[in-house]
């Protein structure tokens, strides 16, 4: 009956095709009779090490529970998902799952996985580990961080196995981008972690002392060594599913280890000493070191142009204990008049933030979506130039004036004077603190920068909203709007100047919960552009964050590295991992030696 | 000072030129220490070429400004009060004269050293003040009494040496309220560096009053029925003077580099407040000190303080009288 | 009586040690922000999920109550779970403890060797060009911060082009040139105040001079100080590398430890704190023990 029920879906989706229900399998790479995917790009030599550096070491490698960055870095490239965000294009293509077909309410969705694909350890495999992945995830006892982004309008995704390559996914409701969300969702398995899930121990699996042997993935690289607090080494993936043009299996490196260094400035020495192959992300300053030092004539530096990461000043505009803090309570009657927000806006020089905290290398921010995001940035948002003019008209509506030592003070007289908070960890929001001080001393506010340790300010504005101003920076790991819900909704966590609200307090908040609510269903993309332009446009007129500028990508590589194509999104040096190889002999520096 | 070798008479001199030079901050740095000059960023220092014995300095605009003495400038106030608006030099606008070099937004190094000083130098008195007070009041009854208060004692400074300081600092840094001026900052960190200071000078007070309580005088007092209190405050006190002096040599230096080193970390003075810490926090980065040599130029302040201290510490440890 | 002096001593350092432990946690706990602060500043989590995984770590519970769970994992050698490894804490630590030592004891047994010969002929010459250069050399040592010294060195070893990654040359030489100065300022102090000492002028008068002098006379009355000294280095063991560790990338206690308390992990945090508590009491016990051993007034008074 399996054969019969096969052929009845192939000719119940050519049907479909036939009456025009949208139905995609990008053009960007295909799938060859073996249902291996077929990747572009230059096709290269086998072999060599590649070395990378990371700022941490990652605290697990278990893919269901991982929370931060270094983890998730190493754990990608050992396992693949079903469909894939192009880290370049920033389009979804095919990765596990070799085609899909969405019904016309874009409720469910129907995947095809590519056929005789084995894990790293040679187990077959099949939709049972699919429905086995997508079980894990969104059990509440497990406690996924990622569970979230896989309950649709109040309820989980439900997912059915429809045959031994075909399986089902049905959503409560349609969702814009419900392809994104299967962007790093690891397949997991089953042959090796059910066990443990039916236990209830999934959450302990695959830490950092687990064997390689019991680890297996999809990802081009498995699990070779771990050195507590110095590095993890991976090898090939003899099975790995994607061959390059010529037929060659991917990846064509022997093994990729990640070094843990935590300083950047150690890791700058490392690679122009040649240790180290790629570095990450540097700083602009490191950037203009690196590109002087004659040691580095074989390094390959590139400024990525803006990625997604967005810097801001905000103020605390919610509800704060007046009993315990009244100096807050009653600054925030200034914080809270728009027009004194949209005057410290105009007083800000963006053109000087770019230039002194990031050395050029930056793209000065009206809003929160960055210039990189071509495809959902507002472009017909203004971009005023710092005018100190109209900043002094627009407090001036707004009641307040100068002294005769021209200190700013509000409508009953009291000196304008806050404090900004900033984290210790980050020496460029400390700095664009700085520059943001002496633009408000032109207007005559007197401000104060205190350093504090992140989680203590972290605390500070998400808990016991202790705090006036704040400059913090967020990255989007995608370019869909729909990741940053959290940030937009008066009710998310991340609403930075007023969280988890129960009710949105102004009326454009209100407007904005509901644009995205809105957008988050619709899947029209002209309509959902149309939607999110509102948002930008609500935001840049009432200011919740002054968005200041948002920083380049700078990569540095060997330049016999080959197929080495930086992205903008995270992760910005390896997403391509498999396809990466050395054109000449990797050198003196003997594989596995370190 | 008569009584004070060659050595000692040449570090008490630097070390009150120091203090006088970094309390007169407002009238010999030619500029406010917050003034940004956006488009002279990371500008080495500025060199003076004389013509006919005046000193000129060359203009971003290709004139050259001479150097005026007593001209008018930016307003400051003096540490008692009274503001002024007179500087020992400076050249005319829009000339700039940048004697140690300009910082990344642009900001007058050598301003910023004399005013970082006021900070780093009262903090580091600060913290050694109550060291030594603490240090001295326990290491009294310790030594003096010994018995329980001297294991009490000795504990106890353990204690404190094993705990974390690193986090006890986090944790008073993030509760101090956020309206509180830099200074005031300034002032807790110092007194938290302080408390945290303390065993050294008490172990050594004990080791002093330990030997001092045995001696012939001390017992013939006793037997004249002298209080305990008595004993220690006329005997056993002015023993500790010397020990004392080098001690506050040693730790003013040890202070200010702890100052040095919160600041490293980040949990330094903030802006617009200046002290020789988060002066030296941007040589964290090797791009800053290969391209920008003028940026460490205020460790030669700490490094003047640390070695006229040295030479005092050494001067009244040696010369002293014996025993 | 040295058995009752040490199980005296041996009492202390227990109470000691759990008198840190108890002052650690009360400090952690006051110190704002928790282990998931960062989890709730990620849009994608939401507030179930973030409740959900409080629960898990177990950080609703009183202080009260994690103080005994931790005392409970003590007995079977854990030292509680890191949240963020979800290991436990003692196979995080012994690793890198053992990397961290590596470092140190070499940094130590170096200083040892270059600061005794050299506090002993700078004491012997005490004035001179010399001695004065050598005092400027320590001043400007000694006022740079181990910080400022171990970037100064990367600089430099960068430069000069002989950095390499996973040599313990660079810590070393940063740990050295720390420590150096202030040892040898100690050792000469302490030189000289023996040479002062009734016993030995007494000797010097009598003739006797040059290496019987010196290591029949002054070395072992200046065994006194130079103990506590040693002792307070042994102290510092653990905890005197961390910072270096994090700036030269060596894979030791150091970066683990700042992570840990970036990240407010817990028993993370503690068990480096008590690790590096019970090296400083022991040391500072050692040295005690060293000079009860040496120096007879020393028996007399305790």
């Amino acid at each position: 009956m399996k054969r019969d029920s096969g052929i009845y879906i192939r000719v119940t989706c050519a049907v479909l095709l036939a009456l025009g229900v949208f139905a995609r399998t990008p053009a960007c790479a295909e799938s060859t009779a073996d249902d291996l995917l077929i990747t572009h790009g230059e096709s290269g030599r086998y072999g060599g090490s590649l070395v990378v550096l990371e700022r941490a070491e990652p605290k697990t490698l278990n893919p269901v529970t991982a929370l931060d960055a270094p983890s998730r870095d190493v754990i990608r490239r050992m396992m693949a998902d079903l469909i894939s965000i192009n880290r370049r294009t920033l389009e979804t293509e095919p990765s596990v799952a070799k085609s899909w077909v969405v019904s016309r309410d874009g409720r469910q969705y129907v995947l095809e996985l590519r056929r005789g694909l084995r894990f790293s350890d040679g187990h077959p495999v099949d939709a049972e580990d699919i429905l086995f992945t997508f079980r894990a995830y969104l059990d509440e006892a497990v406690h996924s961080p990622q569970r979230d982004l896989l309950v649709i309008g109040g309820q989980p995704i439900g997912v059915e196995k429809v045959d031994a390559t075909h399986v089902r996914f049905r959503l409560s409701q349609p969702y814009a981008a419900a392809e994104r969300i299967f962007d790093s969702v690891a397949i997991l398995p089953r042959h090796l972690l059910e066990k443990a899930w039916r236990e209830g121990k999934l959450g302990d699996a695959w830490s950092l002392n687990t064997p390689p042997a019991e680890m297996a993935g999809l990802g081009p690289f498995q699990l070779k060594e771990y050195v507590p607090g110095d590095k993890i080494v991976l090898s090939k993936n003899k099975y790995y599913w994607k061959v390059d043009q010529k037929g060659n299996r991917l990846p064509y490196l022997d093994q990729i280890e990640f070094h843990f260094v935590p300083a950047e400035d150690t890791q700058v020495a490392q690679f122009i000493a040649g240790e180290a192959d790629i570095l990450n992300r540097v700083g602009a300053r490191n950037f203009d070191l690196l590109s002087g030092e004659a040691r580095t004539k074989d390094g390959h530096l590139e400024d990525a142009g803006p990625g997604l990461e967005y810097n801001f000043l905000f103020f605390n505009l919610g509800q704060v204990d007046a009993q315990r803090f009244p100096e807050i309570v009653a600054r925030q009657a200034w914080f809270r008049d728009v027009r004194f927000r949209q005057a410290i806006s105009a007083a800000v020089d963006r053109d000087a933030i770019v230039r002194l905290v990031y050395g050029g290398r930056a793209s000065a921010l009206w809003g929160h979506v960055t210039p990189a995001n071509r495809v959902w940035l507002n472009a017909a948002l203004p971009k005023p130039a710092q005018s100190i003019e109209r900043a002094r008209r627009l407090l001036q509506d707004a009641g307040f004036r100068w002294n005769e030592d021209g200190g700013l003070m509000d409508a009953s007289g009291k000196p304008v004077q806050f404090s900004i908070l900033v984290s210790s960890s980050s020496l460029e929001r400390g700095q664009m603190a700085t520059v943001i001080q002496e633009d408000l001393k032109k207007l005559g506010i007197q401000t104060q920068v205190v350093s504090l340790e992140f989680r203590a300010l972290l605390d500070r504005v998400l808990n016991s909203r202790q705090y006036e101003a704040s400059i913090l920076g967020l990255v989007s790991g995608d370019a869909d709007p729909n990741p940053e819900m959290n940030v937009w909704l008066s009710s998310g966590g991340s609403h930075l100047w007023n969280p988890s609200q129960n009710q949105p307090m102004t009326a454009w908040e209100a407007e904005i919960d509901r644009l995205m609510r809105q957008q988050m269903t619709t899947l029209d993309h002209a309509h959902r552009k149309q939607l999110y332009d509102r948002v930008q446009q609500i935001a840049a007129e009432n200011l919740p964050l002054i968005c200041l500028a948002s920083p380049n990508i700078l990569v540095a590589a060997r330049k016999n590295l080959g197929n080495f194509q930086p992205a903008v999104v995270d992760h910005y040096t390896l997403w391509n991992a498999e396809q990466l190889y050395w054109r000449q002999p990797a050198g003196a520096r003997a594989q596995g030696a370190r | 000072m008569k009584h004070f070798s060659k050595q000692a008479r040449f570090a008490i001199s630097g070390l009150i030129c120091l203090h006088v030079a970094v309390l007169s901050a407002g009238f010999l740095a030619p500029y406010d220490p917050t003034e940004q000059n956006r488009s002279s960023v990371l500008r080495p220092p500025s060199t003076l070429h004389f013509v006919h014995l005046r000193p000129f300095v060359a203009g971003a605009d290709g004139h050259d400004y001479p150097l005026r003495f007593f001209i008018t400038g930016s307003k400051y106030r003096w540490f008692f009060g009274s503001s002024s608006v007179t500087h020992l030099f400076g050249v005319d606008q829009p000339g700039r004269v940048f004697l140690a070099g300009t910082d990344e937004f642009g900001r007058d190094q050598l301003s910023r050293i004399l005013w970082g000083g006021q900070i780093s130098l009262a903090t580091g008195w600060l913290a050694a003040l109550l060291a030594l007070t603490l240090g001295l009041g326990w290491g009294l009854i310790a030594g003096f009494f010994g018995g329980w208060r001297d294991t009490v004692l000795m504990r106890g400074a353990e204690l404190f040496l094993a705990l974390p300081w690193l986090y006890l600092l986090l944790t008073v840094r993030a509760f101090l309220p956020l309206s509180l001026s830099p200074w005031i900052t300034a002032l807790v960190m110092a007194l938290v560096i302080g408390i945290i200071g303390w065993p050294r000078p008490a172990r050594l007070v004990r080791g002093v009053v330990l030997s001092a309580k045995e001696r012939d005088y001390v017992y013939a007092a006793r037997g004249f029925g002298a209080s305990s209190w008595h004993l220690i405050l006329k005997h056993c006190l002015p023993q500790t003077y010397r020990l004392m002096a080098t001690q506050a040599a040693l730790l003013l230096p040890q202070f200010i580099l702890a100052e040095v080193t919160l600041s490293f970390v980040g949990l330094g003075v903030g802006d617009p407040a200046v002290s020789w810490g988060s002066l030296l926090a941007p040589l964290r980065q090797i791009a800053v000190i290969g391209s920008a040599w003028w940026m460490a130029l205020p460790v030669l302040a700490v490094i003047w303080t640390t070695w006229c201290c040295s030479l005092l510490e050494d001067n009244w440890k040696y010369t002293g009288e014996a025993g | 009586m040295f058995r009752r002096y040490l199980l005296r001593r041996l009492l202390h350092a227990l109470f000691l040690l759990a008198g840190i432990s108890v002052l650690s946690f009360v400090l952690l706990e006051l110190a704002p922000g928790d282990f998931l602060g960062e989890a709730k500043l990620n849009p994608q989590l939401g507030p179930a999920t973030v409740a959900a995984l409080r629960q898990q770590y177990g950080l609703n519970q009183s202080l009260p109550q994690r103080y005994a769970r931790w005392l409970g994992s003590l007995a079977d050698g854990s030292m509680g779970v890191s949240f963020a490894y979800n290991l436990p804490v003692s196979t995080l630590l012994w690793p890198r403890a053992r990397k961290t030592l590596q470092l140190t004891v070499t940094a130590l047994l170096l200083s040892w060797m270059i600061a005794l010969p050299l506090g002993v002929w700078s004491a012997a010459v005490r004035r001179g060009w010399l001695d004065r250069f050598a005092g400027l050399a320590t001043s400007l040592l000694l006022a740079l911060p181990d910080l400022v010294l171990a970037c100064l060195a990367l600089f430099v070893a960068v430069r000069a082009g002989w950095f390499r990654s996973n040599s313990a040359v660079l810590p070393v030489t940063v740990l050295v040139l720390a420590t150096l100065p202030t040892l040898l300022r100690h050792v000469r102090s302490a030189i000289f105040d023996v040479a002062g000492q009734a016993h030995v002028r007494a000797a010097r008068s009598q003739g006797i001079a040059g290496a019987q002098l010196w290591f029949r006379w002054l070395l072992p009355a200046a065994a006194n100080p130079l103990a506590s000294l040693f002792g307070l280095s042994i102290a510092g063991l653990v905890s005197s590398s961390l910072l270096v560790e994090t700036i030269l990338g060596w894979p030791g206690l150091g970066p683990l430890f700042l992570e840990a308390i970036a990240a407010r992990d817990f028993y993370l945090v503690i068990g480096p704190v008590m690790l590096s508590a019970a090296f400083l009491i022991g040391g500072l016990l050692l040295g005690d023990l060293l000079l009860y051993l040496i120096d007879p007034r020393i028996r007399i008074q305790t």
